[in-house]
């Protein structure tokens, strides 16, 4: 039987909703599902070489951001980078970045990109892989 | 099973994930149990709650038998047959 798909649109660039993907694809990855990632917009931020170790954004409750961060460190959380790329060698799931995306934080080419990521594409790509896909989901 | 026969398994690995939210057990069970045979049995150590129901829903996707789970001082061990 055919293992079945996840498509992950990642809009965000904030390290609480990265974390939360994290999870997400940990699960995935234990039940093998195949995965496919586009990073959007914020996302590409995030994933550009010289902010995914320092970025520390949040998205939400921020003003009890040092207190999450805190629980993070302190419940062990593998940062998100960590859980993608656990994720990443338990199944087969691929990582693109969203070519406009890249462009808008000034990243043109793969090498731009901390090493998780696979591949520039386009929009099509992701549409193609959302209507083949048993889970959608948008972060 | 019971947790009388629980009590009696011998199980042929362990994996303790205590240090680990999840899905840090699942994920460790997940690599684990591809280093034992079919009808060998593992045991999972977690002190994490949503573990002793993710295991067993886990199982049944994966075709794995969950066996039952051992309540102990702050953590619990989960037994599954592959």
């Amino acid at each position: 039987m055919a293992n079945k798909k996840l498509t992950l649109a990642l809009y965000t660039g904030s390290v609480d909703k990265l974390t939360a993907a994290g999870v997400i694809l940990g699960g995935a990855a234990a039940e093998d599902m195949d995965v496919e990632i586009y990073v959007l917009l914020q996302a590409a931020f995030a994933f550009k070489k010289e902010n995914a170790l320092t970025n520390d954004r949040v998205a939400e409750i921020t003003d009890k951001k040092d207190e999450f961060l805190a629980s993070l460190d302190r419940l062990n959380t593998p940062h998100w980078t960590d859980a993608f790329k656990t994720a990443k060698e338990l199944t087969n799931m691929t990582i693109h970045v969203c070519g406009f995306a890249g462009k808008v934080w000034h990243g043109e080419k793969l090498d731009d990109f901390i090493d998780l990521v696979d591949d520039i594409c386009g929009i099509s790509q992701y549409l193609t892989s959302a209507e083949n896909s048993d889970i959608n989901l948008f972060i | 099973m019971t947790q009388e026969e629980l009590l009696t398994i011998k199980a042929d690995t362990s994996v303790d994930a205590r240090g680990t939210s999840c899905p840090g057990p699942l994920l460790a069970a997940k690599k684990a149990i591809g280093t034992i045979e079919k009808g060998q049995i593992m045991e999972v150590l977690s002190a994490d709650e949503g573990t002793r129901n993710d295991i067993p829903k886990w199982c049944n996707k994966k075709g794995f038998e969950c066996l039952g789970t051992v309540e102990e001082s702050g953590f619990y061990k989960i037994y599954l047959k592959k």
